[in-house]
């Protein structure tokens, strides 16, 4: 059920206690959750506050990289895994005072760095749909307490598809909005130009309702956008008429799987069959090539110095050396995984004065390119729109993956588009392929987040999968 | 780009005040290969007169805080987190240089 | 050999603003440790910088002072190094686009003025302060975050007395806008100087040494006339000088290397992305320049027009806090003169410079005024000026402690007239002495005058009475 039945039909301490011992009953499997957070205190708070609230009572679960007054917030990391904020994320501050009862911190790739969910130090993630393979990532705790029914929105963060991705191998709606709609203040970054903060939800509605709560200027993120707040559930009326909707050709060529062209084919027929217009557009092929590397240069460099303050110092686990520099050099080796460190040389190496023009420089230019493309082919359709990857979330072992094919390079990150250029958007379940749920992705121009809802609504609509929990067999 | 063998990972690490141990250099170094090739695909694209791009969106703001006291964190909270601290003060061995 | 002595200063200032340059925690005056510090300054994970309009103020107007081209368009971006008063391990800066560019400033020397000109001034955010103490370093955050700019002038000094005119006047404008507490004891004011050497009439620049840590103006003229002495040294032998920093030993009276520079450190510069461009508003820019507050240079001309010598009005305007009074004195009296006087020598020695900032005195200005007034128009004597000075010290009016010192000045002809007859019957060798070409005696006369009528005679008067009298006893 979406949120406002769930409130209208449940007392919050009903609907609180569900979904945290949910919680507990699924973690062995699921591994989803970093901390557990004891909703006592919130729910007795629950009394002062007026019960209109649009999300009074309402369970909801933090991606770990959020901030949240006395909590652990561990980044999914080594370094921080005793870090207690000393202060709340705006967002937290905006979800308590609009009702919500936080009831724990979900796992992610660290410091969101990662695809996988493989990367948290608490341990991979499983995909509700199959235990034996992954949630996808970075926001995979969210994805999958979100999609086995424990709590009906969970925040996520997207730096390249880390909320699109995993939505789409869990059957759920994963929302990232535009660039600086939502305040990154109190969100430990990943890459401060790419990063947005960002929601799980089981319909559309009920992300557009999120945003509601979430959306708004902050003076504290610089970044953050003064455009008004505007009515986003109410503008979730789903006719599809006139709608122009642009296929992504190049995504769809670099598809192998069958059965994942099959599914997206009759969608974009039953589409039309709603009035929308399909049509196909095409993205430069070289710069499409050049999405991930460009996203991992740009990602990977501000990572490196955003993390520069992850020295155990004022805060973190700390190994002591002999001197000042040796702590620092003992308490990062510990504290950061092997694929953390792997980034943070990659970074550095794209930063180092000797080659920023040609590595850094070069990536930014490019994205300029990437962005005036994509700015191209959204002038004259509403959305454009493409299998949110090419098929269901990869097992856990899958070695597999050419990293240097054009499947892996176009179908599995193009959605890196909508980070580069801020644009909103948004995945919602397809079907089935190969018995594992895979979904669309659709992004829409600049601050057009309601557009973008609206018509995902109307495509929720035509599929009819929402709603839905993977109960996790126990 | 400059080229990197398994000494000059471990010393970009260092640089960032982490330790990679040689088995760890020599997996970043086989990856490279990759990663160079990815970047390579950059190289095709031609950004003659292209302004880099720092941020999503570009147009300048107006906004200036006001310079009013508005959060200080009580010292207890400052502290809390300290892995050593001594007198509200945060403690490290010695600085070198 | 002879050597040319080529000098660079970088000069770091303490904006003097209510709250941190990126952070709404307040800027620290001798707190208690990590009091004034919210989770912006510690650099805790996800926080992200605010931009404090008042630091970007100051920073408008010592540009305009400096006479910098001003970019309306904010950038900062980052400079990446570890260390560990560094919170976030990078510290926003402004490496590629100062606010404030190709300024200078032009200094009085001995061959007149001379025109020094200022590569750049940027906002920059300032580290947390530590405390070595055997194995350990203690670190107090209080100061990090703190607003500073940044102003690099370009070789242009020549010497180690330019380097100080250099450093005060800059220190003096800047104080003056209200921009900094300038305060080199304090550390509000930090200066580094970089010096080298090279043979007069070469264009070559040698390898330069940078001195760091001088807490002084008049340190800076003593440090580089040691390092002069020591690179001077370096070069008769035959020897390199090495990049190095060094810092002066007051005790010593030299430089002492601090640490060897081994090629430069790569801080991988790049855009801070937490911050998009700000674009000034062009009317708050223009208003910020046209109500600019008075210079020194605008305040020692205003003070030579009204008719102080150069050297009163230069010596005035170094202590703003002592020409704020003056310009409040003059507002009561127009006796510019006697009011500089009275200001250099009795106001500085009885207040210092914190009480007039904070006008923590009892004195009424206006009463100072009055007398000074008084002893324009010779209605009191020096003397008794100073006596009454001390009871206007204690917050007392003129005219009451006039009265109740009992100074009341002899006005009266006819009192006058009898004085002078007196004394001139008691000194009659004085009278001769007078008409014999002795001046002195006439100052003698009125001496015993001014001793006779316990200094209330009425000078001028007095002195009219006394030349009728010898003239009218000439023999």
């Amino acid at each position: 059920m979406d949120i406002k039945t769930l409130i209208q039909t449940t007392t919050p301490k009903e609907r609180v206690n569900e979904a945290y011992n949910k919680a507990h009953s699924v973690q062995e499997k699921l591994n989803a959750m970093v901390s557990f957070i004891d909703p006592t205190e919130q729910v007795n708070l629950l009394d002062s506050k007026s019960n209109d609230l649009p999300f009074y009572g309402v369970p909801v679960v933090l991606k770990d990289l959020v901030n949240m007054k006395d909590t652990r917030t561990t980044g999914s990391s080594g370094i921080l895994d005793n870090y207690i904020s000393p202060y709340d994320a705006t967002i937290t501050r905006k979800l308590r005072d609009a009702g919500a009862i936080i009831i724990g911190k979900s796992s992610c790739d660290t410091f969101g760095m990662g695809g996988t969910n493989m990367t948290a130090w608490t341990g991979p993630v499983a995909n509700p749909y199959d235990l034996t393979r992954m949630s996808g990532g970075s926001s995979g705790g969210s994805a999958v307490l979100v999609a086995s029914g424990v709590v009906p929105m969970a925040i996520g963060t997207d730096t390249g598809d880390s909320i699109r991705k995993p939505a789409s191998f869990n059957q759920i709606v994963g929302f990232k909005p535009s660039y600086g709609r939502i305040s990154r203040y109190g969100v430990i970054p990943y890459a401060s130009s790419l990063d947005h903060v960002g929601v799980f939800t089981r319909n559309v509605k009920d992300a557009a309702l999120s945003l509601e709560v979430l959306a708004g200027r902050d003076d504290h993120d610089m970044t953050s956008s003064s455009l008004p707040v505007e009515n986003y559930g109410d503008m979730c009326v789903g006719d599809l008429k006139g709608k122009r909707i642009g296929i992504i050709q190049n995504v769809i060529d670099s598809i192998h799987n069958l059965e994942t062209l099959n599914q997206f084919k009759d969608l974009c027929q039953k589409l039309e069959s709603k009035g929308a217009i399909i049509s196909s557009i095409h993205l430069n092929e070289d710069l499409m090539h050049a999405f991930l590397p460009t996203y991992y240069i740009i990602a990977n460099a501000e990572a490196t110095a955003n993390h520069s303050n992850l020295d155990s110092l004022r805060y973190g686990v700390l190994k002591e050396g002999q001197t000042m520099d040796e702590s620092m050099i003992l308490s990062r080796t510990a504290g950061f995984g092997k694929l953390l460190k792997k980034r943070f040389v990659i970074g550095s190496y794209a930063l180092f004065t000797e080659n920023q023009e040609e590595v850094f420089r070069k990536a930014q230019k490019v994205r300029r390119l990437i962005v005036d493309d994509v700015k191209r082919v959204l002038e004259n359709v509403d959305v454009i729109m493409a299998p949110a990857s090419g098929q269901g979330a990869p097992k856990f072992d899958d070695a597999s993956i050419d990293q240097l094919s054009k499947e892996y390079l176009i179908a599995e990150n193009y959605m890196a588009l909508a980070n580069f250029s801020g644009y909103p958007s948004i995945t919602v379940p397809m079907g089935m392929v190969d018995g594992l749920p895979v979904g669309v992705n659709l992004t829409a121009y600049a601050h057009q987040d309601a557009k973008l809802l609206d018509i995902a609504f109307g495509i929720e609509k035509t599929t009819g999968i929402s709603n839905v929990i993977k109960e996790v067999t126990q | 780009m400059k080229e990197m063998d398994v000494q000059g990972f471990k010393a970009l690490a260092l640089q960032c005040r982490f330790e990679l141990s040689d088995e760890e250099a020599q997996d970043i170094k086989n990856e490279f290969d990759v990663l160079i090739s990815q970047m390579r695909l950059l190289e095709k694209i031609d950004t003659n007169q292209v302004e880099p791009m720092v941020y999503p969106f570009e147009e300048p703001t107006t906004f200036l805080r006001e310079d009013v006291v508005e959060n200080i964190l009580p010292v207890k909270e400052v502290l809390k987190n300290a892995p050593k601290e001594k007198n509200g003060f945060f403690v490290t061995q010695k600085v070198v240089g | 050999m002879n050597y040319e002595t080529v000098i660079g200063i970088e000069i770091h200032c303490e904006l003097k603003t209510k709250t941190k340059m990126f952070s709404s925690a307040p800027v620290s005056v001798n707190s208690q440790p990590n009091t004034c510090v919210n989770e912006i300054d510690l650099g805790h994970p996800g926080t992200l910088p605010s931009l404090n309009k008042e630091a970007v103020r100051l920073s408008v107007m010592a540009c305009h002072a400096l006479n910098c081209e001003i970019d309306p368009l904010i950038k900062f971006d980052r400079k990446n190094y570890y260390y560990s008063d560094l919170p976030k391990g990078f510290q926003i800066t402004q490496q590629f686009h100062p606010i404030g560019r190709n300024g200078y400033i032009d200094i009085p020397t001995d061959s007149g003025l001379k025109h020094i000109r200022i590569n750049r001034l940027h906002m920059e955010e300032d580290t947390a302060k530590q405390y070595h103490s055997g194995d350990e370093t203690w670190i107090d955050f209080n100061r990090a975050g703190t607003p500073l700019v940044e102003i690099v002038s370009e070789a242009d000094i020549r010497s180690a007395h330019e380097a100080m005119i250099y450093v005060e006047k800059l220190r003096n404008i800047l104080v003056y806008l209200g921009v900094t507490d300038g305060k080199m004891e304090e550390g509000s004011l930090r200066c580094d100087i970089n010096i080298s050497l090279r043979e007069v009439g070469t264009e070559e620049f040698g390898v330069k040494t940078e001195i760091k840590n001088l807490n002084s103006i008049s340190n800076i003229e003593k440090a580089i006339q040691a390092e002069v002495i020591r690179q001077t040294d370096l070069l008769e032998n035959n020897q390199p000088v090495e990049q190095a920093t060094r810092r002066y030993d007051d005790v010593q009276k030299t430089t002492i290397l601090m640490r060897k520079k081994e090629g430069s450190v790569d801080y991988k510069y790049f855009p801070e992305p937490n911050i998009t461009p700000v674009l000034m508003d062009p009317n708050w820019l223009k208003s910020i320049i046209d109500n600019l507050p008075e210079l020194p240079d605008h305040r020692e001309k205003r003070y030579m027009e009204a008719g102080l010598n150069a050297y009163d009005a230069g010596q005035l305007i170094q202590n703003k806090a002592l020409s704020d009074f003056f310009d409040e004195l003059i507002k009561e009296t127009s006796y510019v003169k006697l009011a500089a006087n009275w200001c250099l020598s009795d106001i500085l020695a009885n207040f210092s410079t914190k009480q007039l900032l904070e006008k923590a005195y009892s004195l009424k200005v206006k009463e100072m005024g009055n007398m000074i007034n008084a002893l324009g128009k010779q209605e009191i004597s020096s003397k008794q000026a100073k006596d009454i000075f001390v009871e206007l010290l204690k917050g007392n009016d003129y005219h009451q402690t006039v009265k109740v010192l009992n100074i009341e000045q002899v006005s009266d002809q006819s009192v006058l007239v009898k004085m002078v007859e007196d004394i001139l019957n008691e000194n009659e060798q004085s009278i001769i002495d007078y008409h014999n070409g002795k001046d002195r005696a006439l100052g003698f006369l009125m001496g015993q005058i001014m001793k006779k009528s316990k200094g209330q005679a009425n000078p001028v008067i007095t002195n009219q009475l006394l030349l009728e009298g010898l003239m009218k006893r000439k023999p």
